[in-house]
């Protein structure tokens, strides 16, 4: 398990270089990937649906990613589209088609409807928080105005009374 | 700055965002906050992919409209960070446009990492995944090399433009032919988790997060397209896979 963790980890990497991403962005969003497959495996006992589970591990990852992207003032983006990738279903893809080729319709169908969940999960988990976190941020923003606001009216009742 | 002058600054910054892999709503954000920062009293944007439109107003003058054509993208998400600082930078301190023009071309020339490394990234990323997927070491080292050629296929069907569901299809073929040739001559392969690892090299990434992301934001022209792009690639690659596979099958080999 801990292997799976490493290959996760250092394939995130590369795959965060040939994005481009920079220094210490580098080894965040790297690690970023290796955290999405630890939550997954980390429920493996408590939850059966794997969907249920890449639904909770991509919640994860997109939580990561926001935080990381407001404390170091950089783009979310370059947190996300990292850690996504080892939890795409590339597996999912090559085997439904396998089986289409086989001529076994039923496990290629079956196969083909699964990873359009897993897919349809992962979209969902980004969804989630990220238009969580972006009405959080309106409403923090409404209320730093609306202190500003009363900040500068409150002086200038001063000089009236 | 005069009204030329901020039009041309902000659609530099924009356009280069885009072809940089920005999101949309990022990059009509970005151009919405450097006009106004410098004094715009209407500004209008319109982006989607692969053009830009911009229409500012200023203090009576008459309105002036630009648009810019995004032809080529490519994924630098570190310009895209310094080019999102600037932008928010400029809101904080008055630049001069020399100063503005002179950063943004900087970025611009900022250089990528270098070719070997990218290349190595991508046989990385195959072998590191067919071992992710349980394939063993020897399995890892014909996924670096099909990860090797699929960067290969992939550098020259960009230097020939050609468009994505295409280079999908194409890379599908090198990830799925490199472990089936090698098999063919006697290697004891798994060539299931080779062809995995190596089909995740091309797995679309950044467009199914650009994607979502647009669609949060209210972009759902930009959103869709995009999502529509990550799938014909995902069927692309399938296909490609499908195609050397019954090939393969065709002529007797696997």
């Amino acid at each position: 398990m801990i292997l799976t963790f490493l290959y996760a980890f250092f394939a995130s990497l590369a795959f965060a270089i040939t994005f481009n991403i920079r220094k210490k962005r580098l080894l965040f969003s790297a690690f970023g990937g290796a955290l999405g497959w630890l939550i997954y495996v980390a429920f493996q006992g408590i939850i059966v649906s794997d969907v249920l589970r890449y639904f909770i591990s991509t919640i994860g990852i997109s939580l990561y990613a926001e935080i990381l992207a407001r404390v170091s003032k950089s783009p979310t983006t370059i947190y996300l589209a990292v850690a996504l990738i080892p939890l795409v279903p590339g597996g999912g893809v090559y085997y439904t088609m396998l089986h289409f080729l086989n001529g076994d319709l039923n496990l290629g169908v079956s196969t083909g409807l699964h990873t359009l969940a897993i897919a349809g999960a992962l979209s969902m988990g980004i969804f989630v928080v990220s238009s969580t976190v972006s009405i959080l941020r309106k409403i923090m923003l409404s209320i730093k105005k609306r202190r500003k606001t009363n900040e500068k009216n409150k002086p200038s009742q001063n000089i009236s009374t | 700055m005069k009204g030329p002058e901020i039009i041309k600054v902000s659609l530099q910054v924009g356009s280069l965002l885009l072809a940089n892999g920005a999101e949309t709503c990022r990059v009509e954000e970005s151009i919405e906050r450097i006009c106004k920062a410098c004094g715009v009293k209407e500004v209008h944007v319109f982006a989607v992919l692969s053009t830009i439109i911009v229409t500012i107003v200023m203090e009576d003058d008459y309105p002036i409209t630009q648009t810019s054509r995004i032809h080529k993208r490519n994924i630098e998400l570190h310009k895209v960070e310094c080019l999102n600082n600037l932008s928010r930078r400029i809101c904080y301190e008055t630049m001069s446009y020399e100063q503005i023009m002179a950063e943004v071309h900087r970025i611009d020339a900022f250089p990528s990492y270098h070719k070997v490394l990218i290349f190595f990234c991508y046989g990385l990323v195959a072998s590191l995944f067919s071992l992710f997927f349980g394939g063993s070491l020897l399995n890892a080292s014909v996924a670096f090399c099909a990860g090797l050629l699929v960067k290969l296929g992939l550098n020259a069907m960009s230097q020939l433009s050609v468009n994505s569901f295409f280079t999908a299809i194409i890379g599908g073929i090198i990830a799925s032919i490199t472990p089936l040739i090698s098999s063919s001559f006697g290697l004891p392969i798994d060539k299931d988790t080779i062809i995995i690892g190596a089909i995740m090299t091309l797995v679309p990434g950044l467009a199914i997060t650009n994607a979502i992301r647009d669609i949060i934001a209210g972009d759902f022209l930009s959103g869709i397209t995009r999502g529509i792009e990550a799938i014909l690639i995902g069927l692309g690659i399938a296909i490609g896979v499908a195609v050397s596979l019954s090939l393969f099958k065709f002529l007797g080999g696997v």
